[in-house]
């Protein structure tokens, strides 16, 4: 994100504290990001649905309180949306689900062997059962969501080191287990 | 951490299917809703917390009056008795 793409989403944020309306524009642009990210964690598009329209009407009634920290805003509703997932299995008290794409698992992986090895991505999925929830959630965000260290590190409450530590391990293990090539731009 | 389970989802989710959801009209309304709800309840709170106080400032002011009472003392009680 440009500085002045930064700007510009803050001059709407200052227009959006006095203004509701005015929300609306970050709101369509950040709507399937949210979505997607809240659906890859519940596997149900109506609930998906329902806890986006719950992270922006929490965003709206946070807005006062918005203050810029180097983030871009939409760090800020990704950590509404982790919340809000969250508070949804404290409540339901079921397991947290990660659906992932099989399409960005090709992109993730650049297998040792060419082409689609169906039983490595099982044995992969089973791992990946085993590992911290944690541990699933930075990667998620690392490499479904695009977000650096930075980001990441607000997102889930911890430190830069933390989040970076805890996808160094990830990674090591997979790749030590799976003989994959992950790519890593720490 | 608590458990997970991780799914291989094999279609991508269409443009669409989020388009379902997308509603600013309602988020606005929702978050008009529960505006006025959380003013409700601070008002509600406000107005409870004003009138313990009075109750608590009357419950003090009455025990303070049985308290002040004047109590006949001795040198009254002999002054009585030496009049009549």
């Amino acid at each position: 994100m440009t500085e002045d793409e930064i700007r510009k989403e803050l001059a709407i944020l200052e227009r959006s504290k006095k203004d509701s309306q005015a929300f609306g524009e970050l709101y369509e642009k950040y709507f399937d990001r949210i979505f997607n990210f809240i659906y890859r964690q519940t596997d149900d598009e109506e609930l998906a649905g329902d806890l986006c329209s719950q992270t922006f009407v929490n965003a709206l009634h946070n807005l006062p309180k918005y203050e810029f920290r180097g983030f871009p805003f939409s760090a800020w509703l990704y950590k509404i949306a982790g919340n809000e997932v969250n508070k949804h299995y404290r409540k339901n008290k079921g397991n947290k689900i990660f659906s992932i794409e099989e399409l960005k698992v090709r992109e993730l992986v650049e297998q040792a062997t060419e082409g689609w090895d169906e039983e490595l991505v099982e044995r992969l999925i089973k791992y990946m059962n085993e590992l911290p929830t944690d541990m699933i959630q930075v990667l998620e965000l690392r490499f479904f969501e695009d977000k650096d260290f930075k980001e990441i590190a607000f997102i889930l409450d911890m430190t830069e080191s933390g989040a970076k530590m805890r996808t160094y391990r990830a990674i090591d293990k997979l790749r030590t287990n799976f003989n994959l090539k992950l790519k890593y731009n720490g | 951490m608590g458990k997970h389970e991780i799914r291989l989802r094999r279609q991508r989710l269409s443009a669409r299917g989020s388009d379902r959801f997308r509603n600013y009209g309602a988020v606005l309304k929702q978050h008009g809703e529960e505006k006025r709800i959380k003013l409700i309840t601070r008002i509600f709170t406000f107005l409870f917390l004003i009138i313990a106080l009075i109750i608590v400032l009357i419950v003090i002011a009455r025990w303070e009056n049985k308290h002040s009472e004047p109590q006949p003392n001795a040198s009254s009680k002999e002054i009585i008795n030496k009049i009549t």
